[in-house]
This record gives C-alpha cells, sequence and structure tokens, in this order.
C-alpha cells in the first residue's frame, strides 16, 4: 500500500511538473526583448498557400523567405498583407514564409553551405557586408533601378546596404532612439514634457525621489541591446560629426567627446537615471512597467510601439503615451536629432534561381503602401524608410499607428536636414558595434572610458580596412 | 542450421581483424562528426576566416589569433570563470550528491520517489529552469525578489551583481545537476557486495568508517570518472551561462564558450573564436587523457 502510494504520488509530481513547463516555456521565451531585430520566441510556424494555381492549374514555383519568429497574430497579418498579395498579384511563383524562431543562425549556415531561401533576413547591414563580399548575395542594382528604391529611401540607411558601391540589400524599416512618455504620470507630477536634457535630468531626480523608475529600460535576455545608451549617447553628447568623423577614420574613438558621451552614460547610470533594475528587466517587462505607470518615460527606439501594443487597449488609452527625440546633451548638437536606424534588412540569395520575382516581393515590402496597411495593424515595426512621410495616409490606423507615422515624419523632417545620428548595429561594422556592446564594463568599473575606446579603435582599425564600415552620408552639425 | 551455427561461432572467435572491421562504422561516424570537424577548427584557427567567406580562400595568418586571445582580459576572464566553474563544480555538487546518496541507501522504500524529485530539475530543459529563475525568482517586480522588495526588503539580483553573478549562475546550474550525481552515486553505492558490510559492521565500524573503508572503495571507479566527466563539461559550459546572463554583466560570468560563440556569431571572427575553442578542446582532451591513464594504471590486466 506505502508502495502504491509513493508511485502515485511520484506519478503525480511528473504530471504536474510536466504540465507547468508547458505552460511556461511559451510567453517567457529567452529572446523576446531583441530590440533591433524583434526576434520573439514563438514555435517555428511555416505559413503555405495553395501549390497550385487554382485559375491556370499550373504548378506555381515557389519563392521562399525566411523571417523571425513572429506570433501567430503577426503571421495572420503578414499573410494577408505580403503573401496573398503577392500570390494574387500573378500566377507564375508563389511567396512561402518560413517562421523561424533561429533565424540569424540559419541563415548563416544555409548561405555558408550555398543554399538558404531566395530572399535573405538580416539582422541590420552589418551582417549584409560579410555575406556580400563572400559572394553569397545578389546584388540588387538591377532592381534599385528598375523599382526606383534610390529615389524612394532614406539615403543615410540605403547607403549602408551598399558594398563597394553596389546595392545587396534594402532595409525593412527604420526606427530612431528616444523616449516614450507616459502622459497621467507626468500629469500627476505636474512635470512637462521635457525640451532639454536639463529638464529630463530634474524630471529623473524628482522621480527618484517620488520612488519611481525615472527611465525605465531592460536588457535582460539580450544583453546586445546595451548598444542602445552609447549609441544614443554618442549622437546626442558627442554630435553626429563627431561620430561620423570616427566611422570615416578621420578621428580616433578614444577623442575627449566620445570619451565624454561615454562618461554621460555612465553618470546616467551611477545616478540610477537609466532604470536601476536594467539588468534584471526584459523589455517587455519593462514596457508593462511603464504602462503601469512606473516611470514617466521608457527609453528605447520607435519600434517599440509593437511592443506597447500589446499593453494597450483601445486608441483612448494609447493617447497616454507618446515619444520624443532624447534631447541634444550639449550646446553645438543639433537638436532635435534622431539616431536613425534599420531594423533588418532582406538580400536576394545569390544562388537563388527566382531573383526577379524576389525583388517583386522586396517592392512591395518598400512600398508606402504596404507600410500603411501593416502599421495599422501591426505598428511600430513596418515603418518603411521612406524619404517621405508627408502623403501616408493615416486614416485606417489607431493612435499608435498615428503616433508612429508622426515620429517618421519628425524622422524624415530631421533627415532632410541632415540632422541624423548613427546607431551601432546598422552604421558599425560587426566588430566595433560588438564592443560597444560592453559599456556595462565601464558602469561596473571594470574599465574607463578611455579604455573602452581604445578597444573600439582596435577593432575599427582591422574592420575599416577590410572595408567593412557601410557608405555614410555626412550629417550637418 | 548446425553448420551456419558453427560458421558464425568461428567468425566471432576469428582473427581480430574481422572484429575491427566491426569498429568501422563507429570510426566512420567519428571521423565525419567529430575528426573532420576538429581539423577544420584546427585549420581555421590560423586563419582571419569571418565564418562566411569561402573555404577555399582561407587567409593563414600564423599565430596571431592565438597572440591575440591571450592578451585579451576578456579571453582570460573567461579562462579564469572556467577554472572557477571547474572547482565549484569538482566540490560543492559531488559532496551534496555524496551526502544524499549516503543518506538514500538508508531509506528503500521512499529512495525511488526521492530520486524522481531530485532528477525532476536535470531532465526539465534548460531554457525552462532559467525562466524558473529568470521570471519567477528573480524578477524584481512580479517575482520572489519583487514581493520581497514590496515588503521592504533591499535585495538585489544576484545575477546583476558583478561579485557574485557567477557563483549564482554556477548555483543555478548546481541545482539542476545535482540530483543526477545522486542518483549515479547511489546506483554505485547499492552495488558495494553486503558481505563487505556486514563483516565491517560486526567488527564495529561506524558509519564512516563503513563509508570510507567500504563504501567508497566499491565505487571509487564511479567516482572518479564523474569528476573526470565534470571537468570536461565544466569547460564547455554555455547554456545555462547564456540563458542567465550571456556572460554578463561586464563579462562578470564569461566563459570560453560564450566568448567564441560572440566572436564568431557576433563580431564574425570565427578564426578567433577556433583558437579559443581549441583551448577548451585541449583541456578536454587533457581531462580525458588523464582518465584514459588512471583507468589503465588500475586495469589488472
Amino acid at each position: 500500500m506505502k508502495k502504491k502510494f509513493i508511485a502515485l504520488l511520484t506519478a503525480l509530481i511528473l504530471v504536474v511538473s510536466a504540465a507547468g513547463c508547458g505552460n511556461s516555456a511559451q510567453p517567457t521565451a529567452p529572446e523576446e526583448n531583441k530590440t533591433e531585430s524583434e526576434k520573439e520566441e514563438t514555435e517555428t510556424a511555416e505559413t503555405e498557400t495553395a501549390d497550385t494555381d487554382l485559375q491556370s492549374g499550373t504548378e506555381r514555383t515557389e519563392v521562399t523567405m525566411w523571417f523571425w519568429g513572429a506570433a501567430p497574430w503577426q503571421q495572420e497579418i503578414l499573410q494577408k498583407n505580403l503573401i496573398d498579395v503577392f500570390n494574387s498579384s500573378q500566377n507564375e511563383y508563389e511567396l512561402v514564409v518560413e517562421f523561424r524562431s533561429s533565424v540569424d543562425d540559419d541563415i548563416s549556415v544555409a548561405l555558408s553551405a550555398g543554399e538558404g531561401p531566395d530572399i535573405v533576413y538580416g539582422s541590420g547591414p552589418a551582417f549584409v557586408t560579410p555575406y556580400a563580399e563572400a559572394g553569397k548575395l545578389a546584388s540588387l542594382d538591377e532592381y534599385a533601378g528598375q523599382y526606383g528604391w534610390e529615389d524612394l529611401l532614406q539615403t543615410p540607411l540605403y547607403n549602408t546596404c551598399k558594398v563597394d558601391d553596389s546595392l545587396y540589400a534594402v532595409p525593412i524599416a527604420m526606427f530612431c532612439s528616444g523616449l516614450f512618455y507616459n502622459k497621467e504620470v507626468l500629469d500627476e507630477h505636474n512635470w512637462q514634457i521635457p525640451g532639454s536634457v536639463d529638464e529630463l535630468t530634474a524630471i529623473c531626480d524628482e522621480a527618484l525621489e517620488a520612488d519611481l523608475y525615472p527611465i525605465l529600460y531592460g536588457v535582460k535576455g539580450w544583453l546586445p541591446a546595451l548598444e542602445e545608451v552609447p549609441s544614443l549617447f554618442f549622437t546626442q553628447w558627442a554630435g553626429p560629426s563627431a561620430v561620423y568623423e570616427c566611422l570615416t577614420n578621420q578621428q580616433k574613438w578614444n577623442n575627449p567627446k566620445m570619451v565624454e558621451a561615454v562618461n554621460a552614460t555612465n553618470e546616467w547610470y551611477q545616478k540610477k537615471y537609466l532604470c536601476s533594475d536594467l539588468f534584471d528587466l526584459s523589455s517587455s517587462e519593462a514596457m508593462q512597467l511603464f504602462v503601469d505607470g512606473g516611470a514617466p518615460f521608457l527609453f528605447g527606439s520607435s519600434s517599440g510601439y509593437q511592443r506597447l501594443a500589446g499593453f494597450i487597449e483601445n486608441d483612448e488609452q494609447a493617447a497616454k503615451f507618446g515619444f520624443i527625440p532624447f534631447p541634444s546633451g550639449r550646446e553645438g548638437v543639433p537638436d532635435p536629432v534622431y539616431t536613425l536606424a534599420i531594423n533588418a534588412t532582406l538580400s536576394i540569395n545569390a544562388a537563388s534561381e527566382n531573383k526577379d520575382a524576389a525583388a517583386a516581393v522586396l517592392n512591395i515590402i518598400e512600398s508606402q503602401d504596404f507600410m500603411e496597411k501593416m502599421t495599422a495593424q501591426w505598428p511600430g515595426y513596418w515603418m518603411t524608410a521612406l524619404k517621405d512621410y508627408s502623403t501616408v495616409n493615416t486614416d485606417g490606423m489607431g493612435e499608435l499607428g498615428k503616433q508612429c507615422v508622426e515620429v517618421m515624419r519628425g524622422v524624415c523632417d530631421a533627415a532632410a536636414e541632415s540632422k541624423f545620428g548613427f546607431y551601432s548595429s546598422t552604421f558599425y561594422p560587426a566588430a566595433t558595434a560588438s564592443v560597444m556592446q560592453n559599456i556595462d564594463t565601464v558602469w561596473y568599473g571594470t574599465s574607463t572610458a578611455e579604455e573602452l575606446l581604445d578597444k573600439m579603435d582596435a577593432e575599427f582599425a582591422k574592420e575599416y580596412a577590410n572595408g567593412s564600415v557601410p557608405e555614410l552620408v555626412q550629417p550637418a552639425e | 542450421m548446425p553448420k551456419q551455427k558453427q560458421k558464425t561461432t568461428t567468425q566471432l572467435r576469428g582473427p581480430k581483424r574481422s572484429v575491427g572491421y566491426l569498429v568501422l562504422p563507429a570510426l566512420g561516424l567519428s571521423a565525419l562528426a567529430v575528426f573532420l570537424p576538429m581539423l577544420l577548427t584546427i585549420i581555421v584557427s590560423f586563419t582571419d576566416w569571418n565564418g562566411v567567406a569561402n573555404l577555399k580562400e582561407l587567409n593563414f595568418i600564423g599565430l596571431r589569433n592565438f597572440t591575440e586571445i591571450f592578451a585579451d582580459e576578456v579571453f582570460i576572464k573567461a579562462f579564469v570563470n572556467n577554472v572557477l566553474w571547474t572547482t565549484i563544480y569538482l566540490s560543492i555538487p559531488v559532496c551534496i550528491a555524496l551526502f544524499a546518496a549516503v543518506l538514500l541507501l538508508g531509506r528503500k522504500n521512499a529512495r525511488i520517489a526521492y530520486q524522481i524529485l531530485f532528477l525532476i530539475p536535470y531532465v526539465l530543459a534548460p531554457a525552462i529552469n532559467a525562466m524558473v529563475w529568470l521570471y519567477i525568482i528573480f524578477n524584481p517586480v512580479s517575482g520572489v525578489w519583487g514581493f520581497l522588495k514590496k515588503l521592504g526588503m533591499n535585495v538585489i539580483n544576484p545575477l546583476s551583481n558583478q561579485s557574485i553573478a557567477l557563483y549564482t549562475v554556477a548555483g543555478i546550474d548546481i541545482w539542476h545537476y545535482w540530483g543526477y550525481l545522486t542518483v549515479v552515486y547511489l546506483a554505485a553505492l547499492r552495488q558495494t557486495p553486503q558481505d563487505q558490510i556486514e563483516a565491517a559492521q560486526v567488527m564495529g565500524c561506524n558509519a564512516l568508517q563503513i563509508f570510507w573503508y567500504v563504501y567508497f572503495p566499491n565505487i571509487k571507479a564511479t567516482f572518479r570518472l564523474m569528476l573526470i566527466m565534470i571537468m570536461i563539461t565544466s569547460f564547455k559550459s554555455f547554456d545555462y551561462v547564456w540563458l542567465l546572463t550571456q556572460g554578463g554583466p561586464a563579462h562578470a560570468t564569461e566563459m570560453l564558450g560564450t566568448y567564441a560563440y560572440k566572436l564568431s556569431y557576433s563580431m564574425f571572427q570565427t578564426g578567433k573564436a577556433s583558437a579559443v575553442s581549441l583551448v577548451m578542446g585541449a583541456f578536454g582532451l587533457a581531462m580525458s587523457s588523464l582518465y584514459t591513464a588512471l583507468s589503465r594504471k588500475e586495469d589488472p590486466s
């Protein structure tokens, strides 16, 4: 009897444990807070359409694309606005999108073996250069001319997709760094939306006294997101021109302006302006806290709107939030200035036999019409890197979509005056950008600003010599 | 039929060469899955290959990758962390597991349930275990840590505390591993001949003496094997570190495995990553050789 009881108890424990792990696995995926490539951990799924064209009865040729592991509701939106649109636009090809949570690694392995999908996803231009140099990607120059991409897309971002003056990728969308604000929290404490860095720090001090996080931010689960901080501080404290001079090898990274910028990040971290729990919160948790009134501000990029959408129930609630560019840290730096970035790129596999069809898919993604439809249903992620947002129709969009478009209009206006900064994963070569992610070594006192910048110089020298730095547009100052 | 049976028996007892053929599939598999990648890693470690470029165009740079990694403080930090990790693993889980196994030895009825309970963290996927600690325990808002904060306690997440992050990750890894070690030790302890134990009891030995003079010599081979396995796996540790801290904060939990991964996949420096991997491999090879040497020494044949 005792043995039976023990056996029964054991079985019960195992069943309960197994059930528990099944439930806990999905909502807490470790990659949920990758901010640049936005690879939320979900089950891999494959979206397929009919194998044959029903009208003609002929078999279609598959055009394949791998994308990050989007949630089912996101897959449905992509199905409706991209896959169905492309498939119904002709009867020769069928677009098949595979959603893979490990898309970066899968692409890397597949391309190295001369395989992979027709349309190649890349987590930013830094990924494009080595693949293009290795002959794994097809030149898009012909298609750029055919579809007029150069005239359509933001020049600073478009140029980063070039290797040796030839286009090898197009941006999926653009975003900029800045601050989300919570109007309710600001109103409750009689704070105004800050127009300068002094106003911002004054609010931060008062927020700390009020036992609030001043600026919420979280990197748990995706440490490389730390690059957002130095990217932004380089723009706002050192200035876009100073960064441009470093990226074009006219100046060393270890120069007084850059040192000041790195030290400014340290000062903000030590003063707890940047969330004191930033290593303990994922970006989703930080956003949830922000929506719940845990802070007046949230540090992040405009693509964070897609995360915000997950916590918003209606337009009335959405109207309580807004986004502003980060104020400049010193005199002489343009204000407003936006640290520009590309969330991801799309290229065409050099081994693809369906390059024309793949280019046609890319052209849908680069269109204003696609952006409008996607932003109406999935705000934040699909902000196509258009030069001009003035003609974008926001009628079908909710409050968050409209806010996204408004932010992009500000970005376009500033970019038209060459007031833009350089986000590391978009404009810096890979190893140099990786060193920047070690900004926490300065915060924890294991290295100084000068030592960190010396490391950047060492990596940058090699990458500059290799031609790994993308083509840059000179910003104004 | 009898003739066929006789022939088979002859083949089995035949020259060693025919037995050697039976090893060929395993050798072939090893050549493809182990030796070929190993050879490739050795070659790549002397190049500046970025992991993507055509392998036919390898650019050999001599020992530069090795000189660079040995001059790199992150590599040194990772190496020291690996040594610390190994030391922790060779002591804490071994002691806990051995103690628990000895205790369970005397609980004949309940030990199955205990073993299953202890094994649960081991059989669960590392990602699930990491989520439990990250999101249920150390979460500063909704987890146990958040609850303690709301009670007014000034608790700091040990995973983001540079001075104890490594020990915290090691602690979580040990939490998942020690149950497995207990089961292995218990299985070995149970093989101890009963007459030896009874003889010791008759001679008036106390519990400690019985363990040291009877049980331990009987489990010595298993104990030694597990020690070597711990040393090898410690230098390869990656999963829990990556899931919990990704080597941070400020490289406090950086291991050779996480460093090699970053070099290869974030910085496109696969040549250098291969050099780091070779250091890890060299340690594993040294441990394997040590085990083989010790086993041969004790082998009566």
